[in-house]
């Protein structure tokens, strides 16, 4: 028989046996459950049984860094309906006395997947008068009743809306993505910050068990709440951002679309962070009308959209700095290596024009006057493959990894990437462009200001981030958030080679003099994204003061044109307004300040070196 | 011996599987009805349709087809289960599901038979041989692919029906026994390590000395020995260095009644419901704690509690004997079919009912984890129910060709 059949008879007989040890190990647990245990249990069932209603534990707070509460909590009033005690006959009345849609009422009771007897939420935010509305008619509304949740209410003077985020009822969606925690109608952190923290800020739900009976009523707290669990009361987060500059940073946008990014070099903290045309997070706090909401997602000015860290645009020549930091480093070019510039560069029949005709120029001048010429060929000079190599290093083509929910990794073409898209259809010329920061790179306006705070530091990359510390209430610490550096591979003249370079083309003869401040040096680089589909993007990244930086900032203006005219006055006014505050370098205050003719004038300045 | 499981079609055995199929929807309508739900219950009669459809296609195949297509039915399966983590949805924290209007597809459930049998094909060729270190790497890694893939979704639970029938088959196979504790040891030493420190250490100590008196040979003895302490310490050290939360996470999923508000909750409630029901239960429809829902997702991975509620103990024997019957069925399909192929695939398909139904069954009585393996033929899941209907065919359309008596 074992040369027949395959197994032999007595490892058959071992499965076998298994098979039939498992069933009498279930066949004599039923029999324990069903006959020894059934008092107990027939009791149980028929005391019917525990009802579970959970606590919600209150969402942290939002300190700035002196500490002061700009995001709070107010109680709001949540109308709930308990499946087993509500009778449908009081449906028409209830969304009449609430102005409530019958259809979401009756949704919403169906679509819990909990038990008939824990209360589910139907309206939030109702008003003292609907509550005393509720109580008046509480006969005619049976298992109809309240609960107290928490709000946000927003304290802050600048709007703050992109980097903060809004919370929001939480979606079918991303109830099904989140998993089991959740339930429907409970608030969610949807962007920004509320998002990014949603783990750390919302804390832990708690659950009173209590004892109904076989109709539903409550008899008594389940053994005297020994079993209830408290919540979890949210954690509390600190934040980096000095909330003047901030509000300040709105207001130099206000009817412009684009972002500002400020940035302390020494450590990565953000101390600026606007995008424009932005809301206010007061409109979407509680009950948010459909007609609102509409208007905020067909908006054509996209005020939801983070343009900070999540809209990506060619640099332009402020990726100049990238390549000569490439090149000095690589040994291809000294300080004093000179290229020649006639005015315009050709490569296969096609011409690059340059600003004008820049003679045989070193690396300085040509960040100073934004030699183009100089850049395109040195970019050949350099090869592709180290360029993308040093773009990788300053993080650009992935996300810095910022403490904020949505994040664009922008773009860094290298050999791989183009190769993967063209596959053998790009050639030499795909590069010309990319040597000044046009073409298929992009980067986001984070992203610049972190890589304008590593140029400044001499060479550290710290991980941007706006939240300092968390503060834990129940266990009563406050963790400081550590952040991540990376000291890049780069020799220390590179750095104050390419930062006199930007010193120039502020308080030189260069194209940023429109960034200069009273009371101190900045240093910056202008740039212009092109735009194919109509004004260019005016772009400046820089930092001040020039010889101990305390502000690194990148701005861009959509459609501003070139950026000397239109970016490099609002990074000047930023860097003035963080260095001396409101009322500071001109008399004009903290309104925007534009250059005068007389500071137009370029004058003579002594290099000064590190 | 008389007793064979001769030719033919397996009348009795379908009947089984037949009641079965009926007594779920019975159940899950008894769950769902009046509630936003009961569209599950609508879907699950499509699938049950479509399964039967699936059950009579696989009944009419060619005699040696399933032996024959056993490799490109595998890789097919796996197809689905690679474009699944990338593609997929995800439900629950689970992205092992692609949605095709409406309806949820789990390519985890398909390849599980698809797995079975190219593991069939594989240990049941001539050339292979169990003895082999080289061979045994094979079928390990038959099953260590698509376990893989579903591992990393993550769903745990039925990853481990994969190793169940891993093991089952290479054993019915022939392999030494000293292989399979070679399989099953490191695993129990991991988890005892987790737990108590002096268990671990004794398992250790007591296997190595069986290994000792099994092969007389004291290198083998220690080298297991070596294996599992390394493994055991290895587990400990990342076990001790994981925050607090996810110690908990493994916690409570080892021993549910830890946590008395999510898993214990609804273990709890699930015995209510099943103790409850004593020897009569409360009658169909009438069950409180079913009724009341009280006991969370009753329509998948505690569909049981609703007949052992509802038709009590007796209800629930019943239910279990048919699955015992279905079991007993196919292992003596396995034990009588003239192919070697057909029979490691129907102890295979067998051990996949079997893992199904008593993890399934011991989770609602509080006897196991809940790690969310469904009950076959009766949970609510289209996938799932489909792919339990092939693997029934399959045990019907091999004792087809089986030769009857001596």
């Amino acid at each position: 028989m074992d040369s027949e059949h395959f197994s032999s008879s007595r490892r058959g007989i071992v499965i076998y046996g298994i098979f039939l040890a498992g069933f009498a190990l279930l066949g004599y647990r039923l029999y324990h459950l069903q006959f020894v245990e059934y008092d107990a249990f027939r009791e149980h069932a028929a005391r019917n049984s525990l009802r579970r209603i959970a606590r919600e534990p209150m969402r942290g707070l939002i300190y700035d860094r002196e500490m002061k509460v700009v995001v709070d909590n107010n109680p709001s009033y949540t109308l709930t309906v308990t499946p087993f005690e509500f009778s449908w006959s009081s449906l028409p009345l209830l969304s009449r006395l609430f102005a409530l849609d019958s259809n979401l009422v009756r949704y919403r009771i169906s679509k819990s997947t909990r038990n008939a007897f824990e209360p589910v939420k139907i309206a939030r935010d109702i008003t003292f008068e609907q509550l005393a509305l509720l109580e008046e008619n509480r006969a005619a509304l049976p298992g109809v009743s309240y609960l107290v949740e928490s709000r946000r209410e927003y304290k802050m003077q600048a709007r703050m809306a992109h980097l903060i985020g809004y919370t929001k009822e939480i979606s079918q969606k991303l109830l099904e993505k989140k998993g089991p925690y959740y339930q429907p109608g409970d608030i969610v952190g949807y962007s920004g910050l509320e998002a990014y923290y949603e783990d750390v800020l919302r804390g832990v739900k708690g659950y009173g068990y209590y004892t109904v009976d076989s109709r539903g009523k409550v008899v008594e707290s389940f053994e005297n709440g020994r079993s209830d669990e408290a919540a979890t009361e949210g954690s509390d987060i600190v934040l980096s951002l000095d909330m003047k500059l901030q509000d300040y940073a709105e207001r130099l946008l206000r009817g412009r679309r684009g972002s500002i990014v400020a940035l302390d070099p020494s450590n990565g903290e953000i101390l600026a962070f606007a995008s424009s045309p932005d809301y206010d997070l007061k409109d979407l706090s509680g009950r948010i009308s459909s007609d609102l909401w509409r208007n905020l997602n067909e908006d054509e000015g996209h005020p939801l959209y983070n343009r900070c860290s999540m809209a990506a645009y060619p640099p332009g020549s402020t990726f100049k700095m990238l390549l000569a930091v490439a090149a000095l480093q690589e040994g291809i070019i000294d300080e004093k290596t000179t290229i020649p510039c006639p005015g315009s560069y050709t490569l296969a029949g096609v011409t690059f024009k340059c600003h004008g005709a820049h003679g045989n120029i070193s690396v300085i001048p040509a960040i100073e006057y934004s030699c183009n010429v100089f850049f395109y060929k040195l970019i050949f000079k350099l090869g592709f493959d180290a360029w993308s190599r040093y773009g990788a290093m300053f993080h650009f083509g992935r996300k810095t990894g910022m403490d904020i929910a949505s994040e664009s990794p922008g773009v860094l073409p290298s050999e791989a990437y183009y190769n993967r898209r063209y596959g053998k259809r790009w050639n030499k010329g795909y590069l010309v462009s990319l040597g000044i920061g046009q073409g298929e790179v992009n980067t986001t306006p984070l992203q610049m200001a972190a890589y304008t705070a590593t140029i400044a530091n001499g060479g550290t990359y710290f991980r941007p981030h706006v939240v300092r510390a968390i503060i834990d209430r129940t266990a009563g610490g406050k963790k400081m958030v550590p952040v991540p550096r990376e000291k890049l591979p780069i020799a220390d003249h590179v750095w104050s080679t390419v930062r006199y370079g930007m010193f120039r083309a502020v308080n030189g003869n260069g194209t940023g003099y429109a960034a200069r401040i009273g009371g101190a040096q900045a240093a910056g680089k202008t740039g212009t994204a092109q735009n194919p589909h109509g004004r260019d993007h005016a772009w400046f990244v820089g930092f001040a003061p020039y010889k101990n930086p305390k502000v690194a900032v990148a701005v861009i203006i959509e459609n501003g044109g070139w950026g000397g005219d239109a970016a490099a006055p609002v990074a000047g006014s930023i860097m003035r307004y963080a260095l001396f505050g409101p009322g500071a370098g001109t008399a004009g205050g903290d309104s925007l300040r534009v250059a005068t003719p007389d500071e137009r004038r370029p004058k003579v300045v002594p290099h000064l070196a590190d | 011996m008389t007793d064979r499981s001769g030719g033919g079609v397996d009348y009795l055995l379908i009947a089984a599987v037949a009641v079965l199929l009926a007594l779920g929807l019975v159940s899950m309508y008894s769950a769902t009805h009046g509630t936003e739900v009961f569209v599950r219950f609508q879907k699950q009669i499509v699938w049950a349709v479509l399964g039967i459809l699936l059950f009579v296609v696989v009944l009419l195949s060619p005699a040696r087809f399933f032996h024959y297509s056993a490799y490109i039915i595998y890789a097919v399966a796996l197809v689905p289960l690679l474009l699944v983590l990338p593609f997929g949805k995800v439900v629950s924290g689970n992205a092992g599901w692609f949605g095709v209007a409406g309806f949820g597809i789990q390519p985890s459930e398909f390849a599980k038979v698809a797995t079975v049998i190219a593991l069939a094909r594989f240990v049941s060729d001539s050339t292979t041989s169990l003895r082999s270190f080289r061979d045994l790497g094979i079928a390990f890694a038959i099953v260590f692919v698509p376990w893989l893939l579903i591992f990393i979704q993550p769903d745990f639970g039925t990853g481990l029906v994969y190793w169940a029938f891993f093991l089952v088959m290479i054993f019915w196979a022939g392999a030494d026994l000293v292989i399979l504790l070679a399989f099953v040891s490191p695993v129990i030493a991991a988890v005892l390590s987790i737990f108590d420190l002096w268990m671990f250490l004794a398992f250790t100590m007591v296997l190595s000395v069986v290994f000792y008196l099994l092969r007389r040979n004291i290198g083998v003895a220690l080298l297991f020995l070596v294996l599992n302490l390394s493994v055991g310490f290895t587990v400990q050290y990342f076990y001790d260095r994981l925050p607090e939360y996810q110690k908990a996470r493994i916690a409570v999923f080892l021993d549910p009644s830890r946590s008395p508000t999510s898993a214990g909750y609804n273990v709890m409630q699930a015995k209510v419901a099943v103790g409850s029901g004593g020897l009569t239960g409360k009658g169909y429809l009438q069950g409180t704690q079913t009724q009341l829902r009280f006991v969370p997702e009753q329509w998948t991975d505690f569909i049981f509690c609703v007949p052992a509620e509802e038709f009590g103990f007796i209800g629930a024997i019943v239910i279990l004997c048919l699955f015992g019957f279905v079991l007993h069925r196919g292992w003596r399909i396995a034990r009588d079919a003239p192919f070697r192929f057909s029979s490691a695939m129907a102890i295979g398909i067998t051990t996949v009912f079997f893992v199904h139904v008593f993890v399934n069954v011991g989770m609602s009585l509080g006897l196991l984890p809940v790690i969310g393996i469904p009950l076959p033929f009766m949970s609510y899941g289209g996938s799932f129910l489909m792919t339990t209907m092939i693997a029934a065919a399959l045990l019907v359309h091999t004792a087809l060709y089986n030769t009857r008596g001596e």
